[in-house]
């Protein structure tokens, strides 16, 4: 689809460390109310599925397209912010990337949670074309809608067992 | 003022519902849903009592009620979908009323196939390339305004077939054959149009509002031609809705804004609200008065400059709103303003009159903005009288809310 690729040589970064989850004990409350914080959006967002990259094999974490260092989340304000950093700064594809975190967060966190995303400041030729385009809950609804570019997303969402 | 949920509509849709048009005369409610339907509710015991479903094919994004007074035989009702297309449905009123055999016939439980099947597909409207975000009727039903991300708006007219016959009188089901034509399509803006508002009281006039920032007036002239007469710019930030002023008081011991400069020359002002957080008023500036040909009457050519209006934002509303404000609605009966937005919350302000302009501040809202020529400084405040916080989620039930003083 892609005849040429828009970042032939991407720089491939290692993988982060994880921390260990500790499994809740028998005698806690599963009931109790437990935070959402900023390391568990990112495993959202990069472990626990791998959102490729659509031009290449890599996760979106192995080519720092996102850290968790870019994810503000303000739980009690049921609040998500992920600012993401396209590999190169005409990256015609940052809003598909865009649109397949919001789609993976939506799909993830609670509905009470209301959801920005953007790209880095300074990080995209056309940064605020593309940040309107990715917060407008018409155009995010509408693309949804769309066949193709659902396809598209859930192909970028799709477990990597690379 | 105080805000409270009065109920929720049940059943609700389990997708998100997108906009709600209460009924101009009955007591019934309008909900268009992305599920591709249209559900209407009573609002009198808040249960469904009609589906309206089979016409879209995706989101019905919006819908609108075509005014009438009480007594009418029919209910119309005009739906924009993203599939780009919007639909007129029709029902009997018989078949709809409150309290009447269809309602009871829901409530009780039993057979409700008669409200299910109330309203019927009347004619479907194609011409936009893409998702349609908002539909209007004009004061009069005559005329019906669609629009889109095509970054279009599209004026439709209802063709009456049976000239001479009232509206009134159709109430035998005749077959009174829907018709609709295309009398203008408008495309200065340059980005998806989110909103299209009337004219409280002319059906030759509308403003819209767009992805493009932009508020935009449009006009009919004296030749039928429509056209962009005047803009409203200043928003940082998608304009999600526009509402104008509803038509002046007719009681005379309410003030009339700006004196002799005040709506009997500028007209009723416009309010909009935007991704910007921002709720700004726009005010027509007074025309000159225009000076008396001294020779013949110069031709038509000339005229199109004076069509142009210059609209200049008047006043900006407290700022409540902590995310995008979707929505702004001005009560005919209170004259207060109302907003809702992104962040949940729904905001009432109310408009105070302030001492005459002259012992006025100066306006310094944007700092290099100057005192321009023939532009009033707003002689009113806007307070917020009242606010509810989290009144809505991204989806869920559709909730009406009671206001008391």
């Amino acid at each position: 689809m892609v005849s040429e690729l828009i970042n032939a040589n991407p720089t491939v970064y290692e993988k982060k460390e994880r921390r260990v989850r500790s499994a809740p004990s028998d005698d806690a409350d599963e009931y109790a109310v437990e935070p959402i914080d900023q390391p568990e959006v990112f495993d959202i967002l990069s472990l626990e599925l791998d959102i490729k990259d659509p031009e290449h094999p890599y996760s979106l974490e192995e080519l720092k397209v996102i850290t968790e260092d870019a994810i503000e989340v303000d739980d009690k304000q049921s609040y998500v912010r992920v600012t993401f950093t396209p590999t190169v700064e005409h990256c015609s594809m940052a809003t598909i990337i865009g649109l397949c975190l919001r789609v993976k967060l939506l799909r993830s966190l609670p509905s009470r949670y209301k959801i920005d995303i953007r790209v880095a400041p300074g990080s995209h030729a056309s940064e605020a074309a593309v940040n309107k385009q990715l917060n407008d809950k018409e155009r995010v609804a509408a693309a949804l809608e769309n066949p193709n570019l659902v396809d598209m997303v859930d192909e970028c969402l799709a477990p990597s067992f690379g | 003022v105080t805000i409270s949920a009065l109920a929720t509509c049940t059943p609700s849709s389990t997708a998100r519902a997108w906009f709600t048009a209460p009924h101009p005369y009955l007591p019934l409610l309008a909900s268009a849903s992305s599920d591709k339907t249209v559900r209407v509710y009573s609002l009198t015991s808040f249960t469904l009592i009609s589906t309206i479903s089979g016409g879209h094919k995706r989101s019905v994004r919006t819908c609108a009620w075509k005014p009438g007074v009480t007594g009418d035989a029919e209910s119309v009702l005009a739906t924009g979908s993203f599939d780009a297309s919007a639909g007129i449905w029709k029902a009997d009123n018989g078949r709809t009323r409150v309290g009447g055999a269809a309602l009871q016939a829901v409530e009780e439980g039993e057979d409700a196939t008669d409200a299910e099947e109330a309203f019927q597909f009347a004619v479907i409207l194609e011409g936009h390339e893409s998702e349609i975000k908002s539909v209007a009727w004009s004061c009069n039903g005559n005329f019906l305004a669609t629009c889109s991300r095509d970054k279009s708006v599209w004026i439709w007219e209802a063709l009456d077939d049976a000239p001479g016959q009232g509206a009134m009188n159709m109430g035998d089901g005749g077959d009174d054959e829907d018709n609709y034509e295309t009398v203008a399509v408008l495309q200065e803006h340059e980005g998806d149009v989110k909103c299209v508002a009337w004219h409280p009281t002319d059906e030759g006039c509308l403003a819209s509002g767009s992805y493009d920032d932009m508020v935009r007036i449009w006009r009919e002239d004296a030749d039928g031609e429509w056209g962009c007469v005047g803009v409203g710019n200043g928003h940082e930030g998608t304009v999600w809705c526009v509402a104008w002023e509803p038509e002046a008081s007719a009681d005379p011991t309410v003030a009339t804004t700006n004196g002799d400069e005040g709506e009997a020359v500028s007209g009723p002002r416009i309010i909009s609200c935007s991704d910007d957080l921002t709720v700004r008023l726009w005010r027509r500036k007074p025309k000159a008065k225009p000076k008396l040909p001294t020779g013949p009457r110069m031709p038509s050519i000339i005229r199109s400059s004076s069509d142009e209006e210059v609209w200049y934002e008047d006043s900006r509303l407290p700022q409540r709103h902590g995310r995008a404000i979707y929505a702004v609605a001005w009560s005919k009966v209170s004259r207060r303003v109302a907003t809702a937005g992104s962040d949940g919350r729904i905001v009432v302000y109310e408009e105070r009159q302030t001492s005459g302009a002259g012992d006025a501040t100066p306006m310094s809202i944007d700092g290099q903005e100057g005192e321009e020529e023939g532009r009033p400084r707003p002689n009113s405040e806007w307070d917020v009288v009242s606010e509810l916080e989290a009144s809505h989620g991204m989806t869920g039930p559709v909730l009406s809310f009671n206001m008391s003083l």
